[in-house]
């Protein structure tokens, strides 16, 4: 006797004279998912495929947005052949007008107006930014000899053109000592390769101009950054004349790429897989019956929607992507009910008792594997493993308590499998030696497949787009790809201290330009105040009177009035004040201000920006330890270490999944043999997956990992099914069950394996070479290695 | 700071087109205005001598500085501080070169990238090819006296006006050029600079520029 599961059997009687009801109640709840489906909002980023936890991998992402021009658009203006900076310029502004008439209001396309506020603010904030080392300098510099001859050069300064501007700065800065404040503006260089022109960010070269464009769209907003960026180019093609160009690089850019390619897969995907599982069913099944067969997973992939919509209105397109997988996936529960009970030869009810058995524990495995997602930090895999669950929920549903309604058996006319194409029988020796063969060979090239953990292999990049980013590279220097260094506090004071500790760590390895910090123009107040100290102190003992002594000596020789410098003099011993935010903002340098200091509710990060090498992060990694507070954030080691958390997490699930299926046949079967049995088709789908993708040299990424879980979740299925059959008195209807709905699969993943973005291809192409193995070794290895044969 | 550069650059081009302005703020300035830039259009070079005097509070006395100045329509300038400092500036299209005698610097320069020069070099031409437009827009101009012409400039823009009160512009008698200009700044400096010997439409040597 066939085991099985009285439940169901009593389940179908108990229908069979409420059948109205049962429709009706199905086709609400399809009615209602469809509703449900409706008000989900689609969204393309790479945000589901970065961790959301409270791990180091998330903390770094959300701090990584928080880089000067990483939530910016980036214009790049070319000036063509012409190297008139003036025209450039013309063109910069005009572009800048457009983009604000297009509604684009925060444009850059240069500092604040740096003027005599500036100046003002550099000479009153000397005591509090002079260190040290500044002062030993500054010393060398107030020797009576070089008194008289700074003092010449100011004088000599007034008769010249620019000694119009220089009047007020002779007079209380006589000295230039400023230059030394002056000189810590290196340190906010944050576009290597740009230099001013009339107040305009212009390429070293002088042939290109820079906009930034501050939106308030978000990055992950394709339908704002498709607005966003058609104003742009309209403003653009408005703006800029014949001979020159312009190029906009930003994540919006990213964003809409990835959302036009998914959508696009998406319509492909969904498309050819429902018109070729419709295919099989009608060369297969041959029967109107088969029309209900079809609707359990069309209805599936609704009601999952549904269910997604219910849980997250935010529905990532990788996850709807994975429709076409669900597709071909869960029909395998509604094509066993089909065969079995279109063969008829017993009660509608017993035959579904029957085939419960297989079924449940089939969708049990697959459950487990897609439940296991649910720990996953990352959402995209989470809402997946939601999908997919409901959806196998859904399925067994539908098949075991709906299905069995619909179909109407064959009284007659038995089905084979020679109908379906088994005529011919392998010899098992055959099968198991080429079996065994063809596992050594994908073993050892399973050896050759390369990791590639970097989130851009799943994220889509044009041509065009790559181009763009380089020739902003090459044009203004790796701006966007700095190394970040956040001093984190909870109030200013502390983060502005510990920049501090931070700056004096690192200046030494790190010249200027390269090295973008706040601490030499904004120190602590602890620090501006040690500053003052030093500063007051220097000038005692006689010193600031000697210097007035010399100076008035020097400045008679010119015939400056005898007062000349009692300004000067006044500032090198009167308290100056404090140098503040505001006082920042006030001379002209909010932007910087803005771009360093970044505060959200109870943390105040000051950022620093290094070079973003191996040697430097390397170096530094080990440098910050000194100063608990500080994170490093490195953007190329970001993608590893994503990619490498990522790897850790399905490593750990695959481990899990593995487990679990395996204690799960142990239950169902209670024999080492056919716990082996039922894994052939895993083993061999994932071997050969692994071994093809090796000999072929397509990388393993993050998603062909994801992908490997539903190779043993599907693949498991058959196995079950498989030794169900053979071992405990089924009949071969499964076979014709595990033909068709693993052939309606691979219908679904070849579809996906016809993506042209990375994740969907990548998804696609692993299990379609999982299962097209898996399927195989399914239907006639396990026959083979069980004795007997595939009929 | 750039507002004095950009004041002292409109001195220099009164100096060297004496276009003077053809800004007609009333109806009886307008045919002085009118004849001034007729005569400003048939000049094509001037050569002159000046003294630069400079009245400020910083010094006991004037500080006097002597020099030459060129100017070749439409773009090409030469300001030239003999005493007492050797030194100077030249100016040719986008283009510039400024030395110093004493330290023997010596160097180029693109005038768009020189936000002080760029100032210089951009009123200049601007007069050179009597932009008034521009003029009325940035000043309000009384005519002083009509023969020889004596203009006073009054800047009309708050940011200007906060340090520089008037500009006053004195005409030679045929108002082909400027006699002296002098500009006066709010904290009651201010300078005067007197051009002498100037020459106009004398051929110049290309070697100047």
């Amino acid at each position: 006797m066939v085991p099985s599961f009285t439940l169901f059997e009593k389940l179908y009687n108990f229908c069979a004279v409420r059948r109205k009801i049962l429709f009706s109640a199905t086709l609400l709840i399809i009615a209602l998912s469809l509703l449900a489906s409706s008000r989900l909002h689609l969204q393309e980023d790479i945000i589901a495929m970065l961790p959301d936890d409270s791990s180091s991998v998330a903390q770094d992402f959300r701090l990584l947005q928080l880089a000067p021009f990483t939530r910016k658009l980036v214009i790049t203006l070319r000036g063509g052949s012409s190297s008139d900076s003036t025209a450039l310029i013309a063109v910069t502004d005009r572009l800048a007008e457009g983009l604000k008439a297009a509604g684009i209001e925060n444009v850059m396309t240069g500092p604040a107006n740096i003027s005599g506020g500036f100046f003002r603010w550099l000479g009153t904030s000397l005591p509090n930014l002079t260190t040290a080392e500044d002062l030993v300098r500054l010393a060398a510099g107030i020797t009576p000899t070089e008194v008289q001859n700074r003092l010449r050069t100011r004088y000599e300064q007034l008769f010249s053109p620019e000694g119009w501007a220089l009047k007020g700065s002779v007079q209380t800065d006589p000295l230039s000592l400023s230059s030394l404040a002056l000189e810590k503006m290196r340190f906010l260089n944050m576009v290597p390769n740009m230099r001013l022109v009339q107040n305009h960010f212009v390429s070293a070269d002088g042939t290109s101009a820079l906009l930034v464009v501050d939106s308030a769209v978000s990055m992950t907003d394709s339908g704002g950054s498709r607005d966003l960026l058609e104003r742009i180019n309209r403003a653009i093609s408005s703006s800029v004349p014949a001979g020159m160009s312009a190029s906009v690089v930003s994540g919006h850019r990213y964003t809409l790429v990835n959302a036009d390619t998914i959508k696009r897969d998406l319509y492909v995907v969904l498309t050819l897989s429902v018109f070729a599982v419709l295919a099989i069913y009608l060369v297969f099944l041959r029967s109107l019956s088969a029309v209900f067969v079809f609707l359990v997973p069309t209805s599936i992939l609704v009601i999952a929607t549904g269910a997604i919509a219910l849980y997250d209105v935010n529905v990532f397109a990788v996850t709807l992507g994975f429709g076409g997988v669900l597709l071909g996936m869960v029909d395998e529960y509604a094509m066993l009910i089909y065969f079995s009970c279109r063969q008829g030869g017993k009660d509608p009810a017993v035959i579904t008792a029957e085939v419960s058995r297989p079924v449940i524990f089939g969708a049990v495995a697959t459950l487990i594997s897609f439940g296991i997602m649910l720990l996953s930090s990352l959402p995209g895999q989470r809402q997946l493993a939601i999908y997919s669950m409901t959806g196998i929920v859904a399925a067994l549903l539908i098949s075991l308590i709906v299905l069995p309604h619909l179909i109407k058996p064959l009284p007659e006319v038995k089905l084979s499998l020679t109908s379906l194409g088994g005529a011919w029988r392998p010899p098992r020796r055959v099968v198991i030696g080429v079996w065994l063969a063809i596992l050594a060979i994908c073993t050892w090239q399973s050896t050759n497949i390369r990791f590639n953990g970097q989130l851009g292999a799943v994220s889509m990049v044009t041509p065009e787009l790559r181009l763009a980013e380089e020739d902003l590279i090459k044009t203004w220097g790796n701006m966007r790809g700095k190394a970040l260094l956040f001093a984190e506090e909870t109030n200013l004071e502390n983060a502005l201290a510990l920049n501090d500790k931070l700056f004096a760590l690192i200046s030494g390895r790190i010249p200027a330009g390269d090295l973008v910090s706040l601490a030499p123009l904004m120190p602590s107040d602890a620090l501006q105040r040690a500053n003052r100290e030093r500063w007051f102190s220097f000038w005692q003992n006689g010193r600031a009177a000697q210097l007035g002594r010399d100076l008035a000596k020097s400045g008679e020789a010119y015939g400056f009035s005898k007062d000349a410098f009692t300004p000067f003099l006044a500032t090198l011993i009167a308290p100056p004040p404090a140098t503040t935010v505001e006082s920042l903002r006030a001379a002209g340098m909010g932007e910087l201000v803005d771009s360093l200091i970044i505060r959200s509710p109870g943390v105040v990060r000051v950022l620093t920006m290094v070079p973003d090498t191996p040697q430097v992060v390397a170096a530094l990694s080990e440098e910050i330890k000194t100063v608990p507070g500080v994170r490093l954030i490195s953007q190329s080691r970001f993608g590893d270490n994503v990619g490498r958390a990522i790897i850790r997490d399905f490593t750990r699930y695959l481990t899990l999944t593995s487990v679990l299926v395996l204690a799960l046949l142990v239950v169902v079967f209670r024999s080492p043999s056919r716990v082996m049995l039922a894994l052939v088709p895993v083993v061999t789908g994932l071997l050969c997956t692994l071994g093809i993708m090796g000999m072929c040299g397509i990388e393993f990424n993050i998603f062909n990992i994801a992908a490997t879980i539903l190779i043993i979740g599907l693949c498991v299925d058959y196995g079950i099914f498989m030794v169900c059959r053979l071992t405990e008195g089924s009949d071969h209807t499964t076979n014709r069950a595990v033909l068709v709905s693993g052939l309606t699969t691979l219908a679904g993943l070849g579809a996906l394996a016809l993506a042209r973005h990375p994740s969907m291809y990548s998804i696609g192409i692993t299990v379609l070479l999982g299962i097209g193995t898996g399927i195989p070794a399914a239907l006639l290895v396990i026959p083979a290695l069980c004795g007997k044969d595939t009929g | 700071m750039t507002r004095i550069l950009f004041l002292f650059a409109i001195a220099l081009f009164v100096a060297g087109t004496a276009s003077a302005v053809e800004i007609s703020t009333t109806d009886s300035s307008a045919a002085l205005f009118t004849s001034l830039e007729r005569t400003a259009g048939g000049v094509n070079t001037i050569s002159s001598d000046f003294v630069q005097e400079k009245h400020l509070a910083l010094f006991k006395t004037a500080m006097i500085s002597k020099g030459h100045f060129y100017f070749i329509k439409p773009d090409q300038l030469r300001w030239e501080l003999t005493s007492p400092v050797a030194s100077g500036f030249v100016l040719k299209g986008d283009k510039g070169r400024r030395w110093h005698e004493r330290t023997g610097r010596m160097e180029t320069f693109q005038i768009s990238q020189e936000p002080v020069m760029k100032l210089v070099s951009e009123q200049l031409f601007a007069w050179a090819k009597a932009d008034f437009a521009w003029l009325t827009k940035e000043y309000r101009i009384t005519v002083l006296h009509d023969s020889p012409a004596a203009l006073r400039l009054e800047p009309r823009s708050a940011a200007t006006a906060g340090f520089l009160r008037h500009l006053l512009i004195n005409f030679n008698a045929d108002g082909r050029y400027v006699r002296s200009v002098e500009l006066h700044e709010n904290d009651g400096d201010f300078t005067r600079i007197k051009f002498v010997n100037t020459v106009v439409n004398k051929q110049l040597q290309a070697d100047l520029f």
